[in-house]
């Protein structure tokens, strides 16, 4: 079990290690534009960025700048951001924070949503309920989320006049702004991880141990709860665990159209401003974020089938 | 010289008025050009209102600028849906949008209006000499600055020393181009290094300044409106040279919060303002990022209560929501599909009067703008320009497109790549797509590269050719100075014909619109032949103020100002 979770977060320090090469190797050597000229503008002259990458240290050799630069990640210097004119960490950190709080009320109405209704479609295969939550939810998940988003914003801001067209949080955070946002992520997402789950299900309840069991003359509820739902919630979690990544990219699009101030929306702005320092933070927490949760879930396998803690 | 100073240094009406008064009495000049050039000139806008009265026999009632009207109310918070962006220097300012924030802390020495006449502002008064090299500015007494300082003519000094230094990299260079010399040194590119001439900025008193121009220059004053010429502390660069780190202004608001792409909140300042009251106790600048569609559901779910610009796309919807007004600014801003003439193949004439020959200038404005505007002819004057000479009508020719081209050595047609970054709208690109078409016909191939409007503004004066959204100026000779004389950093298509920079500078210096029109044919044809763009439409700009907003008023530059603003 040690050796397992030793083996699974050398593997999570290693992936970040090729990660990290890959960004520093595509944004800080030149190859796709000259950082100087970036960070000082078109006006600027050939002394000017000459002196600035004396100063920067660029033209030192790559792998003595590769190791500073990583050193500097590794201790929480992020840099300085070329659009905000400010320490990334301070800009990060709050959009961060900001799409937390939206990957949070997303999760919590996803998560229980898609559970219930993935269950109890896969209880009862190819029964009504079962195939109209199946319809449901190809439905939803095949709509993009920035076609969801018109159709939700011309109902609910422009039709009804229920809520707010943007979620800014101008005046501070105000709950019925993460409405639409939140909305057009359930329904993007409830879809596949009900379908899931539902698979998941239907495929237990298809085991022998399953039929064993009801022959056995368990009741139906333990039957369900006991046995089938902990086996059939492996692929859900895996699923689930993987939509944090999702979530931290999938917002991009839900975070521009509404003007929601969080991570995705920054990694948006960082790339179109040719904000190198503030695109490799955004790039580096993202994979931080993907390797952790995937290493979190790894973990948790081993909690959810003893098989895996035991090969 | 002496004589010179002592007759300067005396309140005085410039010739150049008796001479309006007599074109206004004739006809040759419209109450507008009237109103702008005498007003230029030194004279007030109510004295140059009343003078028109009396020559047209006609009750002409000032449209002043900023006039409160009656039962405004006091208090209120206006939330202005508007992008926030990086505005650490006013003087490399280079969109309108800081300036916007900006306005409403520091302060211009005049302010042109949205009737294009130009006012006095922190300077209450000028004049100019009869050659128009000299011009004095009296500069208001009693305006202090937020940390208590009084404001005088060494901030005046201090700015324009600033402005002119190529090391601040500011773009009045180019508007500023009578002020300075050539230092005979050339930069990277081979153009030109200038700098101030010694004296071009005098201190005569605490609050007079001189300037001392090497050619006649009408447009002074108007200069001195343009966006990044807001008047900083005289210790800008001392105290940090950071304006959102240490916002220290003239002007009525404080700037209280800052986020760059989130917000800026001004607060009305506790002191007097030298200005007469202002209406609004806050002003929030909300950034909802660069969909129009945002601006769009913000406005309509009452989030924002006006918007900097309506985007075309969301036009026809903004106009169906009620409580909400559309209202449309005729402008003279524009796209221009320059063609470097530094850069290969661009360097032959030939092949850029192909292309400018392949353009339907009627075409472009009705696919690409809707038809929302004025056509164009490749010179970038405006024929609602007060210094407009018409010249003949352009038709395609695509004929002539392939025989220029065979004779430029492209017998089989010509590849071209044209960037463009949708700095200001779809339509940009939409205009390439329809000079794209255009030209297919003459064998020129246009392949259109679309970059994110950051990386457009890193490319926009290098790329061989490109489109690039220009603003409105009140003045042609403006934006010509800006873009187009040799040297000057915004002279994106690297275009250099002193034939043109002293016909420039000849209309530059001519009072008198009708003499000024005509010395304009030159300048335009010069343009319009050396072909160094393709300037199909001037095109109209909207924006949508709800119902709420009493008082503010859109400018053709949006250079918006919510000093008698109120809310309802």
């Amino acid at each position: 079990m040690v050796l397992l979770l030793l083996k699974r977060i050398g593997f999570m320090f290693f992936t970040m290690i090729v990660v990290s090469i890959i960004l520093f190797m595509l944004l800080e050597t030149g190859l796709t534009g000259d950082p100087a000229t970036r960070v000082l503008g078109n006006f600027a002259s050939d002394a000017q960025k000459e002196s600035w990458r004396n100063q920067h240290g660029y033209n030192q050799p790559v792998v003595v700048r590769y190791a500073k630069w990583l050193g500097n990640f590794a201790t929480g210097n992020l840099g300085t951001s070329i659009r905000y004119k400010g320490p990334v960490k301070d800009v990060l950190l709050p959009r961060l924070w900001n799409t937390a709080i939206l990957g949070f009320w997303t999760f919590a109405i996803m998560i229980p949503l898609s559970l219930i209704l993935g269950v109890l479609s896969g209880m009862k295969e190819g029964s009504l309920l079962d195939r109209s939550i199946s319809i449901f939810g190809i439905l939803t998940t095949s709509v993009p989320e920035f076609a969801s988003a018109v159709f939700f914003s011309a109902l609910f801001v422009f039709g009804l006049k229920w809520l707010p067209g943007t979620s800014s949080m101008s005046g501070g955070f105000e709950f019925k702004q993460l409405i639409l946002p939140a909305m057009v992520l359930v329904v993007y997402d409830f879809g596949y991880v009900a379908r899931m789950t539902r698979a998941s299900m239907a495929e237990v309840m298809q085991s022998q141990y399953v039929r064993s069991a009801i022959l056995k003359g368990l009741p139906y509820r333990q039957v369900i709860i006991r046995h089938a739902l902990r086996n059939a919630l492996i692929a859900p979690f895996t699923v689930i665990m993987l939509q944090i990544n999702w979530l931290l990219s999938g917002v991009i699009v839900v975070e521009f159209f509404f003007a929601y101030k969080g991570f995705g929306a920054l990694l948006l702005e960082a790339s179109l401003n040719n904000d190198i320092v503030l695109l490799e933070a955004c790039a580096m927490v993202a994979v931080v974020v993907a390797v952790g949760s995937q290493t979190i879930a790894d973990i948790g396998y081993t909690f959810l089938n003893p098989r895996i803690r035991f090969t | 010289m002496a004589e010179k100073k002592d007759k300067l240094s005396t309140k005085r009406v410039h010739p150049g008025v008796e001479e309006m008064k007599k074109s206004l009495t004739e006809g040759k000049c419209s109450r507008r050009e009237f109103l702008r050039t005498t007003t230029l000139l030194g004279i007030s806008a109510t004295t140059a209102y009343g003078l028109a009265s009396k020559i047209l026999g006609e009750d002409i009632l000032p449209s002043l600028i900023s006039t409160a009207h009656a039962g405004q109310k006091k208090g209120g918070v206006l939330k202005f849906g508007m992008m926030v962006q990086e505005m650490a220097d006013p003087a490399t300012y280079s969109w309108t949008e800081k300036s916007v924030i900006a306005r409403h802390i520091i302060e211009y020495l005049v302010e042109t209006g949205p009737d294009n006449i130009t006012r006095p502002n922190l300077a209450e008064s000028w004049e100019a000499s009869d050659d128009l090299k000299t011009w004095i500015f009296h500069l208001r007494k009693g305006v202090k600055w937020s940390n208590g300082d009084d404001f005088g003519a060494d901030d005046v000094v201090f700015n324009f020393t600033r402005w002119l230094d190529p090391k601040t990299g500011s773009s009045n260079l180019g508007l500023f181009n009578a002020m300075l010399e050539d230092t005979g040194e050339k930069d990277a590119k081979g153009n030109p290094i200038k700098r101030m001439i010694k004296n071009a900025v005098e201190k005569v008193d605490d609050h007079t300044v001189k300037i001392n121009l090497k050619s006649a220059v009408l447009s002074m004053p108007e200069n001195l409106y343009n966006y990044p010429t807001g008047i900083v502390h005289r210790n800008f660069e001392k105290e940090g040279g950071d304006f959102t780190k240490n916002p220290i202004g003239t002007g009525p608001y404080a700037l209280t919060e800052f986020k760059v792409g989130e917000i800026a909140v001004l607060k009305k300042r506790n002191a007097p303002y030298w200005g007469g009251e202002v209406f609004l106790d806050e002003i929030r600048f909300i950034d909802l990022g660069s969909d129009p569609g945002a601006y769009l559901a913000a406005i309509a779910s009452k989030q924002v209560d006006a918007l900097y610009e309506l985007d075309l796309t969301t036009l026809q919807a903004a106009k169906n929501i009620p409580g909400i007004n559309v209202l449309a600014i005729p402008s003279t801003q524009t796209g221009v599909i320059r063609m470097k003439v530094t850069e290969k193949p661009f360097t032959d004439k030939r092949v850029r009067q192909a292309v400018q020959k392949c353009c339907d200038v009627e075409r472009q404005l009705k696919i690409a703008h809707h038809g929302l505007g004025i056509v164009a002819e490749h010179h970038h004057v405006a024929s609602i320009h007060p210094e407009y000479f018409k010249l003949p009508p352009l038709k395609p020719d695509i004929a002539g497109a392939k025989k220029l081209l065979k004779e430029a050595g492209y017998p089989d047609g010509i590849e071209l790549t044209c960037n463009v970054g949708n700095t200001n709208g779809v339509w940009e690109q939409n205009s390439v797509a329809v000079l794209k078409e255009d030209c297919a016909k003459a064998g020129i191939n246009i392949k259109i590269n679309l970059m994110p409007t950051a990386q457009y503004w890193d490319v926009w004066t290098k790329a061989p050719m490109s489109l690039t959204s220009w603003t409105h100026r009140p003045l042609a000779v403006m934006v010509l100075g800006l873009a187009y004389r040799a040297g000057v950093p915004w002279n994106e298509s690297s275009y250099n014909n002193p034939a043109f920079d002293a016909a420039l500078d000849e209309a530059e210096a001519t009072f008198d619109v009708e003499s000024r029109r005509v010395k304009m044919e030159k300048v335009e044809k010069l343009l319009q032949d050396d072909a160094i763009m393709v300037q199909p439409f001037f095109r109209s700009v909207f924006t949508a103020v709800s119902d709420s907003v009493v008082g503010l008023e859109t400018h053709p530059t949006k250079y918006y100002r919510f000093h008698k603003v109120s809310l309802a």
